[in-house]
């Protein structure tokens, strides 16, 4: 075999390759050693570089290392890249790339379809045992704000105290405007997956149109068209709400969650929607990933400055519309406005939601995750 | 009988639809002669290219789940010949080829043959940016060309294109580890050749000569001329935000594109700019070099994949004569007009039937039986005693007709 440049620049990936398997950390541009070829081909720039970051991070076992290196990315997006260097240029596919400046985004879309089938494989917990419904409950419904009315609702109905029933008084949970936008977008994430942070506030300013979930007026106007407008109640404070469904005991916050563990929950979401059921995706993301991201450490997630008069101006026109149509309001409508504009807005960042995602992933492995 | 796989893996916009709908309806002929070809829909492949390669496609997805494990294992159970088609599934990775591979019993002693049908650059690149609009898209021609033409690939628009239509990185994929001769590429004819040629090709390809099978062809892929494509793009930069995708697909794709605006024939049609005409040729001429190199099957003509010479004089569908946009958008106005229509009979004939409804159930309360108990649970209800032996009679009934 002749010694050419090409061939040189194979065994250098396969050594790469080889000490990534050893949990090596160099990075491909830094990389000067040689292997053996192990195989028909080697994996994407893309799956070796998701590897190194893991071996950077902490010790992935083998399994998790096989399972990085053969993921494809999901969705449409750049296939899987060739190493730079690694053989002769092709003049088919696309260019090879240093896997060092792939962006984290590229590595995310890899990181994501990885956690996803570890959440898949972890199942959802056992349901909490709900209490034995009390006939002489509180009747009441909760809507609006999901993020707000989601877990109260679960709550309550593991206190023996279901929503519904003769007479219900529709609670209709809401808060600062601002707010309420992070909150679509976060039990959005929950859910049914989302586009990115400022893609989906963007579109929304952009058509001058609240996100429907928390689009309090209309959620209003449809309850009190089913039931009337005196059994309709716009609860902005929330510490009027255990008296307003009958408990003593105060009912829990909504999960405050970092900018980019929400992040992650969206881009696991959209890949789960390729692997299970709906309900299947809500239940794994809510009852088995979120409790793993609530300790997540970071910045919360904020408004930019450049929407907080276009928010204002919405929050506005809801908290009018609402006093004009003559719903009971509890708590001052003027909590609908935002609450000042934080300087620097927060979004979640790339590194910061691939760092967590690459936790996430060792520590699934630590504790013995799919072998998939 | 041995075990032979034949995987259809593109390319979009060569006859597939057709292919796919031949053999769906001759199934049973095929199953005769030892074929398979295991779809419920003829295009039920679709599904399991999205499963395999974890393709997101407007929620159709969810119908997608366990779709390929479903397909390969069906593949794996057959003794005979088994056909695999979908356009899209030129996309996948070679990790995802490896498994769809595996999966079909690659390993196990299968024959695995893949095939791909390939039209000249000329006319795949504005039949996919047709596509492209049909599918939402607001994005100008040349806008597109250029993110084509970018050579770093790196927008959505150049990844996708370039994957299902660059064909010998395709075959870099799926061709990887086959012997060249169970590579087989059918050509597309030339414009305005004879429409038999491609199943000729087709059936030469997938070895199903002398089988009597109907051909007559139900499913098609429309194309536009470029004032019908201008048009369907003005109207997703217009109507995008406030048609839902699930209304988009009956309304836009299949009423006005498909089955209006394809009906306007005489229209100017798509073509490559005159400047970009040359490069599509070249790079078609080394995609051949490297076809001839590498040794493959090929049914048909090579040289089909240089494609027709320019189209003169060519429209540019950024800037269409106006005159033949307004007419398109008259046809598709009356298309909708009708649909409207239609839309109101339906509504107004529901309507009746739910008045006839009402009635009946109006006269059903008017029974002395039911004015009799109306009136006991209206005393009932009057006072607390009465209410509670009103909720004890219907838990013990064992179904609820409260309100919300």
């Amino acid at each position: 075999m002749t010694d050419t440049s090409a061939h040189a620049g194979e065994r250098r990936a396969w050594g790469w390759l080889a000490h990534l398997r050893e949990g090596g950390s160099t990075s491909w541009q830094d990389w000067d050693g040689a292997g053996v070829e192990g195989g028909p081909a080697l994996p994407g720039a893309q799956q070796l570089e998701l590897v190194r970051r893991l071996n950077a991070a902490g010790r992935p076992s083998p399994a998790l290392v096989d399972r990085a290196l053969t993921a494809s990315a999901p969705g449409r997006g750049r296939p899987d890249l060739e190493l730079v260097g690694a053989a002769a240029p092709s003049r088919f596919g696309p260019p090879p790339v240093d896997p060092g400046e792939l962006s984290d985004d590229e590595l995310l879309r890899v990181a994501a379809a990885l956690l996803a089938d570890d959440l898949v494989a972890a199942g959802v917990p056992a349901p909490r045992r709900p209490r034995v419904v009390r006939p002489w409950r509180t009747r009441y419904r909760l809507v609006g704000d999901p993020w707000l009315a989601d877990p109260l609702r679960s709550e309550l109905v593991a206190r023996g105290r279901p929503p519904g029933g003769r007479g219900s008084v529709v609670l209709v949970s809401g808060t600062a405007l601002d707010k309420m936008l992070e909150h679509a977008w976060i039990a959005r994430a929950f859910s049914v997956g989302a586009p990115g942070w400022r893609e989906w506030l963007d579109g929304l300013a952009r058509r001058n149109r609240v996100a429907p979930s928390v689009d309090l007026l209309h959620t209003a106007r449809t309850w009190s068209d089913r039931v009337g407008t005196d059994r309709v109640r716009i609860v902005l404070d929330q510490k009027a709400v255990p008296g307003l469904v009958g408990v003593r005991r105060g009912l829990p916050p909504p999960p405050d969650l970092a900018a980019d563990a929400v992040d992650v929950a969206r881009r696991v979401a959209n890949v789960l929607g390729l692997l299970v059921v709906p309900p299947a995706r809500e239940a794994l993301l809510r009852e088995t990933l979120l409790p793993r991201l609530r300790e997540v450490t970071g910045e919360r997630l904020a408004v930019p400055p450049e929407h907080a008069e276009w928010v204002r101006r919405r929050a506005e026109r809801m908290r009018d519309g609402l006093l004009r149509a003559g719903y009971a309001v509890v708590g001052d409508p003027d909590l609908l406005l935002p609450r000042g504009s934080s300087a620097a807005a927060t979004v979640p960042s790339d590194a910061g939601a691939l760092a967590l995602a690459v936790r996430l992933l060792l520590d699934e492995d630590r504790k013995g995750g799919t072998t998939r | 009988m041995s075990k032979r796989i034949l995987l259809h893996v593109g390319t979009p916009k060569t006859g597939t639809s057709y292919l796919q709908d031949v053999l769906f309806r001759n199934q049973r002929v095929l199953a005769g002669a030892g074929v398979l070809y295991p779809a419920d829909r003829f295009d039920a492949h679709f599904l399991a290219a999205l499963d395999l390669m974890r393709l997101p496609w407007g929620g159709l997805e969810t119908e997608a789940i366990g779709a390929w494990d479903r397909l390969a294992a069906q593949v794996r159970r057959h003794d005979g010949t088994s056909i695999v088609s979908h356009e899209i599934f030129a996309t996948a990775s070679r990790s995802q080829v490896g498994r769809a591979l595996e999966s079909l019993g690659a390993g196990e002693g299968a024959e695995v043959h893949v095939v791909l049908s390939v039209r000249d650059l000329v006319r795949q690149i504005p039949a996919e940016w047709q596509e492209n609009v049909k599918h939402r898209s607001a994005i100008s021609y040349a806008r597109f060309l250029e993110q084509i033409r970018d050579p770093r690939r790196e927008s959505r628009i150049a990844t996708w294109f370039w994957g299902v239509q660059e064909i010998p990185y395709i075959l870099q994929r799926w061709g990887h580890d086959l012997p060249p001769e169970h590579v087989h590429l059918v050509t597309v004819p030339p414009p305005g050749g004879a429409p038999e040629v491609l199943w000729k090709r087709f059936s030469q390809a997938f070895g199903l000569d002398g089988m009597d099978l109907d051909l007559e062809a139900e499913r098609a892929n429309p194309s536009l001329g470029a004032p019908e494509t201008a048009l369907l793009r003005r109207i997703n930069r217009a109507a995008n935000s406030v048609v839902d995708p699930a209304d988009y697909r009956p309304l836009v794709r299949e009423l006005l594109a498909h089955q209006t605006l394809s009906r306007r024939t005489r229209s100017p049609r798509l073509a490559l700019p005159p400047d970009v005409h040359p490069w599509a040729q070249e790079v078609a001429t080394s995609w051949v070099a490297e076809i001839e190199e590498r040794g493959y099957d090929v049914v048909g003509d090579l040289a089909d994949l240089i494609g027709p010479p320019p189209l003169t004089p060519w429209v540019d569908p950024d800037h269409p004569g106006e005159k033949r946009v307004a007419g398109a958008a008259v046809d598709a106005i009356r298309a909708l007009l009708q649909e409207g229509s239609r839309l109101r009979q339906s509504e107004a004939r529901l309507g009746a039937e739910l008045d006839e409804a009402h009635r009946a159930l109006e006269r059903s309360y008017l029974r002395p039986t039911y004015r009799l108990r109306a009136k006991v649970v209206r005393r009932l209800q009057g006072g607390r005693a009465g209410r509670g032996l009103l909720g004890a009679y219907r838990r013990a009934r064992g179904r609820s007709s409260r309100s919300a």
